[in-house]
C-alpha cells in the first residue's frame, strides 16, 4: 500500500500544518471550539481502543471523564500540586479505576456490559453530588488555569497549543499500541475470545489493560477539559455524555483512529454550525445523525475506506463485525 | 409503620409494572429482530402527549383515548422500523442502536417544539385516595395501573400462545430462515413486532404520565426499563416482567429509607451486584459462543 501511505502522509502533514497556524488566523471562539474538539478526540481514541478494538462496549466513560476532571481539580485546589502532576495524577487515578472496573466486567459482554457501565456512570455522578466535602456537590468547582515552568495557560491561544501537543502525542501512542502486540491481542479478543485464548492471548489481562488504557485517555481528557473550561459542573457528567462519546466513535468508525478523529470533529463542530437554528437545533442534529448512519453504517472512516477502495483502488474494503462481544 | 411500608411496596409495584411493560417492548423487538431500540422510551413520551392532546384539547372520553393512543403509537413504531431500522438491518448492531438514539433525539425535540418543556398534567380515571385492606394500604391508581398492566401482559401471553400470528412471531424469533421456509412473511412480522412494542409503550405512557410527569424528557424512563430488562436477563419475557417490577419496588423502598439521590442510583447498584454474580441477568440464558 505505498500509494495509500504516501497520500495519507501528505494529507497528515497538510492537516498538521493547518492546525499549527490556525490560532494565528482564527478568532478566539474558533480556537476554543478546537480545544474542546481535541478533548473529545482524546476520549474517542480511548473509547475506541476499548470498544472498537477490544469489543467491550462501555457507557462508563462519562464517569472516567469526571474522575479525571475532579482528580485534577482537587489536586490543584487542595494540595496545590503543579499542573503537570495534576494531569498525570488524574490520568493514573482514572486508569486505576478503569482497571478495577474492568475486573468485575470480565464476565460481562455486549448489552450487559453496556448497562453495567452505564450504571457506573450514574453512580459516579451521584457520588460527585453526595461527596460535597471534596467535590463541592452541586455548586461545582472552580479550576485555576494550568501552568508549566512559569508559563500560564490562561488564554484560548495557549490552551489550544497545550491541547494540540498532548493530543498529537496520545494519537501517536495509540497508533503504536494498535500496530503492536497489544493491538493484535485486542482485535483477536474482539473477533473471537476462544480462538484468541487458544492462540495464547491472556484474555483477562488484555481486557483489563484495555479498560485501564481507555480510562487513562478519558481521565487525561477530563483533566485537560477542567483546565480549559475552568469550571466543573457535576450535571455535565451525566449518561448523556457517555452516549455522546459512544456516538462519536460509532459515527466516526469503530476500530479506527481516523474514525475517532472524524467522529469527534463531526459531533463537536456540527452543533456549532447548527447553533443558529434555535429550537430546531436538536431536531436537525438528530436527523443528521440518523441519515449519516443510514448512508454510512460503518461510520465516516468506514465510508472513506470503502469508497477509496471502490473508486480509486486504494486500501482494502473495511471489515467490521456485526456484533461486538456477544 | 407496616402500612407505610406496604403502601410503598404497592406503589413501587405500580411503577414497576409500567417499567415491565416498557421492558417487554425492548425484549419483543430484540427477540424478533435482534435490534435494541433505544427509542422505546420515546414511544412512552409521545403517547403521553397524544393522550393529553386527545383528552384535554379534543375532550374525547378516556377509554377511546386509550385505544386511539395505542393505535397511533403502533403506527409510529411501524414507521420508525420502516424508515430508520430496515435500511440498515445488516449494519453492525451498535450502528442501529445509534440510529434509534438519533430517532429518539428527533422525537424528543419535536415534542419540545410542539408542547414546550413545562410539565403538563395528564388526568387519570383512577382516584389517588388511599384504600386500606387489613395491613395493606394503597391507592385506586396503584391498583388500576397494576391491574391494567397485568391484563395487557396476559393478553400478550394468550396472543403468542393461541393465535396463528403469535406462533409465527415466536417462530421468527427462533429462526428467521425456518420461519420463512414455513411461509411466514418475516418483514411483516418485523413490522407487527414494532407495532406491538410501540403499542405497549403507548399503554405505559398513558399509565405512567399521571403518576410521574409529562414533559419531553419522560422518555428517559426507557433507561430504567432497559435496566429492568437487563436485570431480568435481556431476551427473556418473564425476566423483563420480573426485572421491571423488582426495580420499581426497590426504587420506591430506597427512596423511603434514604434520600432522593440514593433512590436514583440504588437500582443500578443492585443491577451491578446481580450482574457480577449472574452475568446474564436473573432469567437470561448464558450466551451461546460460536467458535
Amino acid at each position: 500500500m505505498p500509494r495509500r501511505s504516501r497520500l495519507g502522509g501528505a494529507a497528515l502533514v497538510a492537516v498538521a500544518a493547518i492546525l499549527l497556524v490556525l490560532p494565528n488566523v482564527a478568532d478566539n471562539y474558533v480556537i476554543y471550539v478546537m480545544s474542546r474538539l481535541f478533548v473529545y478526540v482524546l476520549v474517542a481514541l480511548g473509547l475506541n481502543l476499548l470498544t472498537g478494538y477490544t469489543g467491550q462496549v462501555s457507557l462508563g466513560h462519562a464517569a472516567f471523564f469526571a474522575i479525571g476532571a475532579y482528580t485534577a481539580a482537587v489536586l490543584a485546589e487542595r494540595w496545590h500540586w503543579p499542573s503537570v502532576l495534576c494531569l498525570v495524577g488524574a490520568a493514573l487515578v482514572s486508569a486505576a479505576v478503569g482497571y478495577l472496573l474492568g475486573l468485575p466486567c470480565l464476565r460481562l459482554s455486549g448489552l450487559y456490559l453496556a448497562m453495567a457501565t452505564l450504571g457506573f456512570t450514574l453512580i459516579v455522578q451521584e457520588m460527585l453530588l453526595q461527596l460535597s466535602v471534596i467535590t463541592h456537590g452541586s455548586e461545582g468547582m472552580k479550576v485555576q488555569p494550568a501552568s508549566f515552568l512559569g508559563l500560564t495557560f490562561h488564554t484560548d491561544y495557549r490552551k489550544y497549543y497545550l491541547l494540540f501537543v498532548v493530543t498529537v502525542a496520545m494519537l501517536l501512542f495509540a497508533r503504536n499500541l494498535v500496530k503492536g502486540r497489544a493491538g493484535r491481542a485486542f482485535l483477536a479478543i474482539r473477533d473471537n475470545e476462544r480462538a484468541a485464548a487458544a492462540m495464547g492471548v491472556n484474555i483477562a489481562r488484555y481486557k483489563t489493560i484495555a479498560f485501564a488504557i481507555s480510562a487513562l485517555y478519558t481521565g487525561l481528557a477530563g483533566a485537560l477539559s477542567a483546565f480549559i473550561v475552568g469550571f466543573l459542573d457535576p450535571q455535565e457528567f451525566s449518561f448523556f455524555l457517555s452516549i455522546q462519546f459512544i456516538t462519536i466513535i460509532i459515527l466516526g468508525g469503530l476500530a479506527s483512529l481516523l474514525g475517532s478523529v472524524l467522529g469527534a470533529c463531526f459531533l463537536i463542530v456540527l452543533p456549532e454550525l447548527l447553533a443558529g437554528l434555535d429550537v430546531w437545533q436538536a431536531l436537525v442534529y438528530g436527523l443528521i445523525m440518523v441519515v449519516t448512519i443510514i448512508f454510512m453504517p460503518f461510520g465516516l472512516s468506514g465510508a472513506l475506506q470503502r469508497y477509496a477502495h471502490r473508486w480509486f483502488g486504494i486500501g482494502v474494503e473495511p471489515m467490521i463485525p456485526r456484533r461486538l462481544g456477544h | 409503620m407496616v402500612e407505610i411500608l406496604t403502601s410503598q411496596v404497592v406503589s413501587g409495584l405500580a411503577t414497576g409494572c409500567v417499567y415491565a411493560l416498557i421492558a417487554l417492548g425492548f425484549v419483543l423487538i430484540f427477540k424478533a429482530t435482534d435490534v435494541v431500540n433505544f427509542a422505546q422510551g420515546e414511544f412512552v413520551m409521545v403517547s403521553g402527549f397524544i393522550s393529553y392532546t386527545l383528552l384535554i384539547r379534543f375532550g374525547i372520553p378516556y377509554w377511546l383515548v386509550l385505544v386511539l393512543t395505542i393505535v397511533v403509537s403502533g403506527f409510529m413504531g411501524v414507521l420508525l422500523e420502516r424508515v430508520v431500522v430496515r435500511p440498515i438491518m445488516n449494519a453492525p448492531i451498535f450502528s442501529i442502536v445509534i440510529a434509534t438514539i438519533g430517532a429518539s433525539i428527533v422525537l424528543r425535540s419535536s415534542a419540545g417544539i410542539l408542547y414546550g418543556y413545562d410539565v403538563l398534567p395528564l388526568p387519570t380515571i383512577f382516584s389517588k385516595d388511599p384504600i386500606r385492606l387489613g395491613i395493606v394500604s394503597f391507592t385506586a391508581m396503584d391498583a388500576g395501573v397494576i391491574g391494567f398492566s397485568l391484563v395487557i401482559m396476559a393478553a400478550l401471553y394468550l396472543f403468542f400462545k393461541l393465535t396463528k400470528t403469535g406462533t409465527a412471531m415466536r417462530a421468527t424469533a427462533q429462526s428467521q430462515t425456518a420461519a420463512r421456509l414455513m411461509g411466514v412473511s418475516v418483514p411483516r412480522i418485523f413490522s407487527l413486532t414494532w407495532a406491538i412494542s410501540a403499542g405497549i409503550g403507548g399503554v405505559a405512557g398513558v399509565l405512567i404520565a399521571p403518576i410521574i410527569y409529562l414533559d419531553p424528557n419522560l422518555g428517559f424512563i426507557g433507561v430504567k426499563a432497559f435496566a429492568g430488562a437487563i436485570l431480568g436477563g435481556f431476551g427473556s419475557i418473564p425476566g423483563a416482567i420480573v426485572g421491571g417490577m423488582l426495580l420499581g419496588i426497590l426504587e420506591n423502598l430506597s427512596g423511603y429509607f434514604f434520600n432522593a439521590g440514593i433512590k436514583q442510583v440504588s437500582t443500578y447498584i443492585l443491577l451491578i451486584l446481580v450482574l457480577v454474580v449472574r452475568p446474564s441477568g436473573l432469567f437470561g440464558a448464558a450466551p451461546v459462543r460460536k467458535v
